[in-house]
């Protein structure tokens, strides 16, 4: 039998789930909506950023939550030279680990420092929120990292 | 089996519609951690944690275990998942008991949950596949016609469901953590709520419930923990396909060969009179019957008179859902544990206000997917 003739139908799969973020990630969420950026100590006084409930190494309890930034030392990096749609940018970028001051863990965000030959492992970053009317708590709040005193 | 298992810890969560205060890694942390203060340990103490929940689709978050690891203190430790639908949180229960009875383990944390505030269970159990008629059924709408079958059968009349209801809500008013506490419950409450699936009512059926249960589980030679340890004395699993010709799904071999593995391991021959009080899945009112049936507590065609006479109430002589079982708290991958958790707590003494004095031999119950997926523990608080 000709492929043709075999029946074939599509199957659209799609629910709006939902999530709820609990006390710690909330309130990180909730910092960044006011532009600030928080850790939590874990349990041997580390600082995690982004902050979770239980300390990841021994499952304990976190502790208080702590201001960290606005800057930090990019870890590593890869240049995005041709972003996407959905990238966070519209110009080419690095996704980079920053640890931010104060923190014992880096993150994963975006640096726009405009070039690959402006950006090295070790280079000091500055968060760039989106303005505050923006802001929604959530990641995107930062609109990308740059490099400390707009050198770019 | 080889090595003695008992149960040193248990923990719940207060379930809820939605328990919007927690994260579904803080949903499971507040189950086990109070788990592992009953049993006086901390993380560092277990060897290996065994979690379970309904299918992935439910909260739209796949291998959930794999993020949740480090959460449950399994960082550098075995971990995995088991799967059978709503069975899932007693065959994890018996997973984790068997990496104890097979010498491998001598403490294991076995934790289960659901979220359903975070999804919906009817959505995700009714999806509608090509090329076959969309029934939007949702499991009720499954158990229904089996449940008229049953009612043909055995000549039961409408009204056991709603002393099932009844029955199950006003235990679920001595534990704190049930989800559902209506006060006022009685039977003309029952039979005015909305008809869902005939003959199902609205409050002939379950809640939709965030929650989790957690237990500690120990070799013999590992007892801790502030009450005595709850014995496992005997444990098994069968399943069966959903559809095959000549099936009964309204008394499926399955459940019948799994209680009589679980009683031969238990020295059971006789359940109404050797088990004190059972938990039983009872998602729907009328599956009481069904089950006191599949189970052996009485002829065929006679578990509706078992319920009728009062004998499965809190008073009665073989106390069923002592928590207020199913149809008062359904946190979907933790209710087969909380069956399995109510019976250790029954046994160890620890039940408070859902106590019966007395109890030294219990079966918890779980079942799943289409009436297929069985499990099932007897515990006692003398060593097997």
């Amino acid at each position: 039998m000709p492929d043709s003739e075999a029946l074939h139908a599509s199957h659209r799969l799609e629910y709006p789930y939902s999530r709820s973020v609990g006390p710690v990630i909330g309130a990180f969420l909730t910092g960044l909506r006011d532009g600030r950026l928080l850790g939590v100590k874990g349990s041997n006084g580390s600082v995690i950023v982004p902050p979770t409930e239980y300390d990841p190494t021994t499952g304990d309890d976190t502790g208080d939550m702590v201001d960290v930034g606005p800057g930090g030392v990019v870890e590593s990096w890869a240049w995005v030279s041709h972003p996407l749609p959905k990238h966070p940018l519209t110009t080419p970028f690095a996704w980079a680990l920053v640890r931010l001051d104060g923190a014992d863990t880096a993150l994963l965000h975006a640096v726009d420092s405009g070039g690959p030959d402006e950006l090295a492992t070790g280079d000091r970053v500055t968060v760039r929120f989106r303005p505050a009317a923006e802001r929604i708590g959530a990641m995107a709040d930062i609109e990308a990292f740059v490099p400390e005193g707009g050198a770019a | 089996m080889a090595e003695r298992c008992a149960v040193i810890g248990v923990g719940q969560t207060h379930h809820k519609s939605k328990r919007n205060d927690v994260s579904i890694a803080g949903l499971v942390r507040e189950a086990a951690k109070m788990a592992l203060a009953d049993a006086d340990l901390t993380w560092t103490d277990i060897d290996a944690v065994v979690i379970g929940k309904a299918p992935d689709m439910f909260e739209g978050n796949m291998m959930p275990e794999l993020y949740l690891a480090p959460a449950l203190g399994a960082v550098g430790k075995p971990m995995f998942r088991v799967h059978t639908a709503g069975s899932v949180g007693g065959s994890t229960a018996l997973v984790a008991a068997h990496l104890i009875s097979s010498g491998i383990h001598k403490r294991v944390l076995t934790v289960a949950y659901e979220k359903q505030s975070d999804s919906d269970a009817m959505w995700a159990l009714s999806v509608p596949q090509p090329f076959a008629a969309p029934l939007l059924a949702g499991a009720g709408g499954y158990f229904a016609p089996h449940i008229r079958a049953y009612m043909r059968r055995s000549g039961a009349p409408e009204y056991i469901g709603r002393m099932v209801a009844v029955k199950d809500r006003r235990n679920a008013m001595r534990n704190p953590y049930a989800h559902l506490h209506i006060a006022d419950i009685d039977m003309k409450m029952v039979e005015e709520s909305m008809m869902l699936w005939d003959p199902l009512r609205y409050l002939e059926a379950c809640p939709s419930s965030d929650g989790a249960a957690a237990m500690v589980l120990s070799a013999e030679d590992a007892v801790s923990g502030h009450f005595p340890p709850a014995w496992v004395h005997g444990m098994a699993m069968r399943s069966e396909p959903t559809m095959f010709a000549g099936r009964d799904q309204v008394n499926p071999r399955a459940g019948r060969d799994c209680s009589a593995d679980v009683y031969a391991q238990a020295g059971i021959t006789d359940p109404r009179r050797q088990i004190d009080v059972a938990e039983v899945y009872v998602p729907f009112s009328w599956y009481e019957p069904m089950w006191l049936e599949n189970l052996g507590f009485c002829d065929l065609g006679d578990g509706w008179k078992l319920t009728e006479s009062g004998a499965t109430a809190f008073d009665g002589d073989i106390p069923w859902n002592t928590s207020g079982g199913v149809l008062s708290s359904n946190p979907i991958g933790a209710s087969g544990m909380l069956r399995f958790l109510e019976v250790a707590m029954q046994v160890r003494g620890q039940a408070g206000e859902h106590q019966i004095e007395g109890a030294r031999v219990a079966l918890g119950q779980a079942y799943g997917g289409g009436s297929q997926f069985f499990s099932m523990w007897v515990v006692g608080s003398d060593k097997p």
